[in-house]
């Protein structure tokens, strides 16, 4: 029997085409487990950052009332920067392995950190300068948010 | 894991749809069993690979669980899921390749004959698409089994207009070749 021109079986190959091929695995059970850790990775980073502000605060709030009601020589700075510089390195211990969302997020950082450094020396001869210290704290607080924005979870962001 | 019928009126699916978009992973199981073959299928056409096909499925159903949201509702959210799915397997076909690949753009080739012939689920003209080189084989498929014009292919696929017109002239003389000689 004679094939049928090629142009006639190609057209009518397209036309009976089943688009639907069945995979030979079930595929569900990974997308199913995807999903639900990308809530939980959702989860945990709408709750760090919560963590970190409402623990800054507290600091902040800690710091202020030992500089005005309890310490006679109190060294806020040095209580700033001790509390702040634990939750930076956590942070970018937690994040150590993730993507980061830009490539120049440590440029920033950087630019953060000597900011961070100006202020510290500004505070060496003021140690008690109230408008220092806040931006000092805020700087810091710049330094974590950045952090926690560039490692959003990756499915966020396709 | 849920099992129902393909025909989903739109009426249904979209309110299959405002489920999933409020978070109910039930909903998203029974839209994953309505579309699954179409988009593993469309994946295993472009990639001519069954282990990338699966893969690559598997990352446009996560893909469309984060992205339900954008879903509005004005095209048919078949169209929209398979826009998704070719995007997803071209970008899945880029991220296999070496750097070396992708500076001196080497195309993967498609499967050996034998290959396509034991592949599951492959009939007549499919055996013969999976057997294409690359970029052949991904024209092919987009402009004739998904009907997408040339500009989108070429926008799609990063190449001229001209290149996806000479790509599928090229897939068309391979397949007729095959085809003859089979």
């Amino acid at each position: 029997m004679n094939k049928p021109n090629f142009n006639n079986y190609l057209n009518e190959s397209l036309n009976t085409l089943d688009k639907d091929i069945a995979p030979q695995k079930d595929l569900w059970a990974g997308v199913e487990r995807a999903i639900i850790n990308s809530k939980t990775a959702q989860i945990n980073t709408v709750i760090w950052p919560k963590i970190t502000v409402i623990a800054a605060c507290t600091i902040a709030a800690l710091v202020a009332v030992n500089i005005f009601y309890i310490t006679p020589e109190p060294q806020p700075v040095v209580a700033i920067s001790d509390y702040f510089s634990a939750q930076k390195n956590s942070l970018l211990v937690e994040y150590k392995n993730k993507e980061a969302l830009t490539s120049n997020w440590q440029i920033q950082l950087q630019e953060l950190e000597e900011a961070e450094q100006a202020i510290k020396q500004a505070l060496e001869n003021e140690p008690q300068n109230q408008a220092l210290l806040t931006m000092l704290a805020q700087i810091y607080q710049q330094q974590l948010d950045l952090i926690n924005k560039v490692h959003a979870p990756r499915w966020q962001h396709i | 894991m849920l099992h129902v019928k393909s025909e989903q009126t739109p009426l249904c699916e979209a309110a299959l749809i405002e489920r999933i978009k409020s978070g109910d992973q039930a909903a998203y199981a029974t839209l994953y069993e309505l579309h699954v073959k179409r988009v593993y299928g469309l994946c295993l056409r472009l990639l001519a690979d069954q282990a990338h096909a699966e893969d690559a499925t598997q990352e446009v159903f996560v893909q469309v669980w984060h992205k339900i949201a954008l879903f509005d509702g004005r095209s048919q959210f078949s169209t929209w899921l398979y826009s998704v799915a070719s995007n997803v397997a071209i970008s899945y076909l880029r991220r296999q390749k070496n750097w070396l690949q992708k500076v001196v753009s080497i195309e993967h080739s498609g499967m050996d004959e034998q290959s396509a012939n034991d592949c599951e689920g492959l009939n007549g003209l499919d055996k013969l698409i999976v057997r294409l080189p690359e970029r052949a084989r991904m024209v092919f498929v987009l402009f004739a089994i998904e009907g997408y014009r040339h500009e989108e292919i070429a926008e799609q696929l990063g190449m001229a207009v001209g290149s996806s017109k000479s790509q599928y002239h090229r897939a068309r003389q391979l397949l007729q070749e095959w085809y003859e000689n089979e």
